[in-house]
């Protein structure tokens, strides 16, 4: 199950290139992000340019300033096969996974990471996916897929997901893009350390 | 292979210089190059603690303990399970008998198995001892202090920056370890990014330019192969805060390319991993939040900036060091202040400094770079009526006393405080020709000016009670030599309620190349 609330842009507010103040399970903490649809046009990424096989109707964008944040908190199960006493017990792997991509040869760009937390919010594990440059994507407008995995540490109880566009140079338009973001976790027969 | 010190030295001298061999310049694997490394008097604290351990952000109830288990500190990728147990206690004594906190915590690989444990339920203005326990072995005894509340009738901390390693041994930590102080703040340059410099140098760095995490975490463990951080972290907790090299010369934090934000984050990632760096609540990793207030009882107000992470071009007439937010919480700051002295950690100089009498700003990476916004920040000093102001600043490696006013260029703007740029731990100064020809033209051009002095090495001690804020520039007889002595070249005194500052008389004829008040 993917633990991202809105990670593939689809609820709330948006549709086009105008900013949004409010993303639904997002907290916006700098900037206004732009969830815009792929049919847009205007050299925006469309269902014909790299992407996920099933992008849905919008990803993210950095809106119009130099840096967009938006930041998740997420609750790691209590119970069940990834729950708590498997995670005590080193037996749940994460997988996180985003789409990241950008305008053409542009270097505008987007970063999504993962922090796991204890129940204090002390940083137990990290993982950090893009931003993509332009040359990874091979100059072309389009996102690329980034995917990291890891094993939940001990006393993890929540994951910090902090999305992050950072546009470079002149212009007003953060072409940095995000889509399908995921975070999933699994349980496996791990050893303690 | 055996490497020994006789045939890298006698291997250096053949070659004309010592960076040639200095470890992995020959190919060498993770332990070659740490055996090389130690030949030449790099020097590491038993695996898997290698690094060391330090204690830092101390609260009245709270500091974070770190250590990173690295049994071969300058590989890439270490052989260790993707996660490791760690075991840390925090008792009353050396010994750790008297146990007040102890647990467990994940070191994970995606962290560099570094672990930083915020402890909390400890008591106010105490020392506690700390050790770690993993894979069957035991850390070193680091010893802290936590912050004291209400009353303190003095506080005596030490400031730090700018430790390029091939510029030297690290004497001037080897002092801080040994001198009685409160606590440790360190002003930024904590590593270089740059490759080998060449040259005649002490030693040099292992491998070019830093670009990647792998990069910047075996830059980190090079450094600390430096017994005397070591041993300095593990004496005093430390505050923390960064400038440019900790990730590239002169960077600003915003406006970079995806390759740069890829670079930014990975050296980021690795400071995090190296630093007693309490992180949390609002910040997420890999962008750590740096500035904070902290307080040391009724008596100091500490305002740590991060100069680096929010910051914009250079020179726009909109350019901001600070970045909006942190300017917002800085001034929420100035209006909530509270009796006490007020210091600003600033990793980078905040008063002006023309280079010539008509002549330009010498950098305007540092705040003259940022013109609007330093007398916007400083006119709400003025106008929210904060006294005794006292900024403590790293990055020029030189020492400078300056007055602090709201406008530099002009002199009826009213003093407002004192900045102490202190001398580096080991980074390169200009020449003392330079020096000698360049510190009274600075005067005649800075008539906040009070003083100059860059031929030497060293740190700063401040010591500060209810009356009065002194600031001891202590310096090391020579850089070359990792157990230089220490001496106090001079020492600055600011009185409470009294704008500026003043050289004591026992250390006014000491050697300095300008000085506005003779």
């Amino acid at each position: 199950m993917n633990l991202v609330v809105n990670g593939d842009a689809e609820a709330g507010p948006g549709g086009n290139v105008e900013p949004v103040a409010s993303v639904t399970g997002w907290a916006v903490t700098q900037g206004a992000p732009a969830l815009i649809g792929y049919d847009i046009g205007g050299g925006y990424p469309s269902p014909a340019d790299p992407g996920p096989a099933r992008r849905g109707s919008r990803f993210f964008s950095g809106g119009n300033s130099p840096r967009t944040a938006l930041v998740q908190d997420v609750r790691l199960p209590r119970h069940g096969r990834t729950g708590r006493r498997a995670v005590d017990q080193c037996a749940v792997r994460f997988t996180a996974a985003a789409w990241l991509g950008g305008y053409a040869g542009q270097q505008d760009g987007a970063r999504f990471s993962v922090e796991f937390r204890d129940a204090h919010g002390t940083p137990l594990a990290l993982a950090v996916l893009g931003p993509v440059a332009a040359g990874e994507r091979e100059n072309r407008t389009g996102l690329v897929e980034r995917t990291s995995t890891g094993t939940v540490p001990p006393r993890s109880r929540t994951a910090r997901l902090l999305l992050v566009f950072t546009r470079s140079g002149g212009g007003t338009s953060n072409d940095g893009y995000a889509d399908a973001l995921s975070l999933t976790l699994t349980h496996h027969r791990g050893g303690r350390a | 292979m055996n490497l020994n010190r006789r045939d890298l030295l006698k291997a250096a001298a053949a070659a004309g210089a010592l960076n040639v061999v200095w470890p992995l310049s020959a190919g060498l694997s993770p332990a070659q190059a740490r055996e090389a490394a130690e030949a030449l008097g790099a020097d590491y604290d038993p695996a898997p603690f290698t690094l060391g351990v330090a204690s830092g952000d101390p609260q009245p109830h709270s500091v974070v303990l770190w250590t990173r288990l690295a049994p071969e500190p300058l590989a890439a990728e270490q052989k260790l399970p993707e996660i490791v147990e760690v075991h840390w206690v925090v008792a009353q004594d050396r010994e750790l008998r008297r146990v007040v906190a102890s647990g467990t915590v994940a070191a994970s690989a995606t962290l560099g198995h570094s672990v930083h444990v915020p402890v909390h339920g400890l008591r106010p203005g105490r020392h506690y001892w700390y050790g770690f326990r993993a894979l069957g072995k035991r850390s070193r005894v680091g010893r802290t202090k936590t912050a004291p509340t209400g009353r303190v009738s003095k506080v005596r901390f030490a400031a730090a920056n700018c430790q390029a390693f091939h510029d030297g041994f690290y004497a001037a930590h080897r002092g801080i370890a040994r001198e009685n102080v409160d606590f440790v703040m360190h002003l930024g340059d904590y590593i270089y990014e740059h490759g080998p410099v060449g040259g005649d140098h002490v030693r040099d760095h292992n491998a070019p330019e830093v670009l990647t995490l792998a990069d910047y975490r075996v830059r980190h463990a090079l450094y600390k192969g430096d017994a005397s951080l070591r041993e300095a972290h593990a004496a005093h907790p430390w505050f923390l805060t960064w400038d440019d090299h900790e990730v590239v010369n002169d960077y600003s934090g915003t406006g970079g390319g995806a390759p740069f934000m890829q670079r930014r984050a990975a050296a980021y990632q690795a400071w995090y991993e190296h630093m007693p760096h309490r992180d949390a609540g609002n910040s997420a990793l890999p962008d750590p939040e740096i500035h904070r207030l902290r307080r040391w009882g009724d008596l100091l107000e500490l305002t740590i900036l991060d100069l680096r992470s929010y910051r914009s071009a250079q020179n726009l007439p909109d350019g901001t060091i600070l970045g909006a937010q942190q300017k917002e919480w800085l001034g929420r700051g100035l209006g909530n202040a509270g009796d006490a002295w007020h210091c600003w950690a600033n990793s980078i100089m905040l008063s002006q400094l023309r280079g010539r009498p008509g002549g330009g700003y010498m950098f305007t990476d540092q705040w003259d770079g940022f013109l609007t916004e330093r007398k916007e920040v400083l006119t709400r000093v003025h106008d929210a009526g904060l006294e005794d102001l006292v900024v403590i600043t790293g990055d020029w490696h030189s020492a400078f006393v300056d007055d602090i006013r709201p406008d530099y260029d002009d002199t009826s703007s009213p003093v407002i405080g004192t900045e102490f740029t202190a001398h580096s731990v080991t980074s390169g100064a200009y020449s003392a020709e330079w020096n000698k020809t360049n510190g009274p033209l600075m005067g005649a051009a800075n008539p906040h000016l009070q003083y100059f002095e860059g031929n030497r090495y060293g740190y700063d001690i401040h010591e500060v009670t209810p009356k009065r804020w002194s600031t001891h520039m202590r310096v090391i007889a020579d850089r070359r030599d990792p157990v230089a002595p220490v001496t106090t070249l001079t020492t600055f005194h600011v009185d409470r309620g009294t704008a500026g500052a003043y050289e004591d008389k026992g250390t006014k004829g000491s050697a300095a190349q300008y000085r506005r008040d003779r």
